[in-house]
């Protein structure tokens, strides 16, 4: 009898985290936690862990087998059991159901602005050799903006992170200056080059492995004129690239001259 | 940090996501070990792995130390493995360098590492890890062979060495027999370490949501604070080993030792690894290892920056 209960109790457990990681990937909502490399994992260990939930119950253990798990396990007594069932269960379920899909503004700010591209993870920025004598240095990058993927009213589709490399990088920053462009992201104050108060950044959440280690990359954007939308807020922006020197440092900023609250894009984070 | 910013502001429902998203990316690993660990409990014979490995200590721990090139396992999945290899009779002190060494010697971390630190002498940065990883680790198992087994394992890791089970008690039975046995090992190893695993999830969720990480940039400008308050970082980020290293080439202001003891601290001790361990260690050997790990990882680091004026 105890080992039957032994037996259903760990089964669930394996079924409910099975069902719950083959549900965040089958749904879809697997994209917000991870990077799509590790996303396969999740729903394979979810199917594995289902399909060991069927199989501990179908095969209960010969009572020639040792399987209890090391001597002195939390699992090996029954009250142990329904504590390690209640510990795996409870923080699950309420995590699931009141997880949203992004972080909110307190995490964003104390995770702190990623405004240079070289702060970001994984990012290598390279300094281009300067242009020999008689060679047009622009002329690669002029050609390359040709290909930006471009909205119907002809502004290029850049993302937050482009803007951070062409301030950073003098070859790709022709692409983008004084250029029109369309950009989403979330609404967040801005802490520095705001001397006036009138600026707001423009943040997405850049993530290397899960949302736990996202850094929100951000932009300064110079609104039209007011703009009151409340923190974290989807925008989509269409304005003027500038790189601008501030303190001895270039920076991207957007002289927006329209700003819209948008629906989030398909994937929330940038990889 | 501005006035208005608190260094704590805790909010359940980022606290539920960042949580959520350290479990996705930890169990398929969690799983991966302990289904390993069965096996191991039912096929692998007791003295196997002593036959295997040198029989002097020290050169048992060396190797030991090595086998992460061989059988790469994250630092999530190892515990599990040397809990069992421990019952199955393999020596502490060579669980212990094959446990601190193996995520961080193999060959997945050497190349996330070269390719995080691009641009920032990605062969030194990758060499020095790998090498100080696998030397500190095995250290640490020299350390292990003198001490007492009962003042590092708990005593029902104890009791299992005492009473081997699986393939050395005797008992026959077919393949089938065994991976069935196989298999209720595996969940209970499972459920037992997922419990810990969890705490450890919440512990590193609450850190990277509710604290505010601009409270650690005025160490940067001091190798000892730098070094330090990094490997303060790399417990409380519980980062995997495979992807730590694209974390902390992102620290541009702190000195680059500081950033070779994030990398080998981290994977070595993490505030979820620490609820793992007591699975299997004393609590009294545990503290033992994290504060000797703490200091011999950081003085070394300190040291190389002071022998090779690395900036």
């Amino acid at each position: 009898m105890t080992a039957a209960l032994h037996r259903l109790l760990s089964s669930s457990v394996l079924m409910v985290w099975g069902s719950v990681l083959c549900w965040v990937y089958f749904s879809g909502k697997i994209s917000a936690y991870l990077h799509p490399s590790f996303r396969i994992y999740t729903a394979i260990a979810g199917c594995v862990l289902v399909l060991l939930a069927f199989l501990l119950m179908m095969f209960p253990a010969d009572e020639r087998a040792d399987t209890s798990g090391c001597e002195g396990s939390m699992v090996g007594s029954l009250p142990g059991h329904l504590l390690a069932t209640l510990v795996l269960i409870g923080p699950l379920l309420l995590a699931v159901m009141s997880s949203p899909d992004q972080f909110g503004a307190s995490t964003v700010l104390n995770r702190g602005y990623v405004e240079s591209v070289a702060e970001l993870p994984g990012v290598v920025v390279n300094v281009p050799e300067p242009a020999l004598p008689g060679e047009e240095a622009t002329q690669e990058s002029a050609s390359v903006s040709e290909y930006l993927a471009r909205n119907e009213k002809g502004e290029i589709r850049a993302e937050v992170i482009d803007l951070l490399y062409a301030a950073q990088e003098p070859s790709m920053r022709p692409d983008f200056e004084d250029k029109s462009i369309e950009i989403i992201g979330q609404v967040m104050p801005a802490q520095s080059a705001n001397a006036d108060g009138s600026r707001f950044n423009l943040v997405r959440m850049f993530m290397v492995c899960c949302a736990a280690d996202a850094r929100p990359a951000a932009v300064t954007v110079q609104p039209p004129g007011e703009v009151d939308f409340p923190q974290m807020t989807w925008v989509k922006i269409s304005g003027k690239a500038t790189f601008p020197m501030v303190d001895g440092r270039r920076i991207p900023v957007v002289e927006a001259t329209d700003v819209q609250k948008t629906d989030p894009p398909e994937e929330l984070f940038i990889y | 940090m501005p006035d208005d910013i608190s260094w704590f502001t805790f909010n359940f429902q980022d606290f539920s996501f960042a949580f959520l998203s350290i479990l996705f990316e930890g169990v398929p690993f969690l799983l991966l070990g302990t289904l390993m660990s069965g096996l191991i409990d039912q096929f692998l014979p007791a003295r196997l792995m002593t036959s295997l490995l040198p029989r002097n200590a020290y050169a048992g721990a060396a190797v030991s130390g090595l086998l992460g090139i061989v059988f790469p396992m994250c630092e999530c999945g190892v515990v599990p493995v040397i809990r069992r290899l421990i019952a199955k009779g393999l020596p502490a002190s060579n669980a212990i360098a094959y446990m601190l060494a193996a995520p961080i010697l193999n060959p997945v971390v050497a190349l996330s590492t070269y390719a995080a630190f691009r641009g920032q002498s990605p062969e030194v940065m990758t060499a020095f890890r790998l090498a100080l990883g696998y030397g500190v680790a095995v250290l640490a198992g020299f350390a292990v062979h003198n001490l007492a087994l009962r003042t590092v394992l708990k005593p029902s890791i104890l009791a299992d060495i005492a009473q081997p089970r699986g393939l050395d008690t005797g008992r026959s039975g077919g393949v089938g027999f065994r991976l069935a046995a196989a298999l209720q090992v595996s969940v209970s190893d499972f459920l037992d370490m997922m419990v810990y695993f969890t705490m450890g999830c919440a512990a590193a969720a609450l850190f990277s949501t509710a604290v505010n990480q601009e409270i650690i940039a005025p160490l940067a400008v001091d190798p000892w604070l730098a070094t330090a308050s990094m490997m303060g970082l790399a417990a409380i980020l519980s980062l995997c080993s495979t992807s730590d290293a694209f974390i902390a080439a992102t620290f541009v202001s702190f000195p680059q030792v500081s950033k070779l003891a994030f990398l080998v601290f981290g994977p070595m001790v993490d505030l979820k690894l620490i609820f793992i361990y007591t699975s299997v260690f004393r609590k009294r050997f545990l503290a033992g290892l994290v504060i000797g790990l703490f200091v011999v990882i950081g003085l070394i680091c300190v040291r190389l920056q002071v022998i090779f004026l690395v900036p």
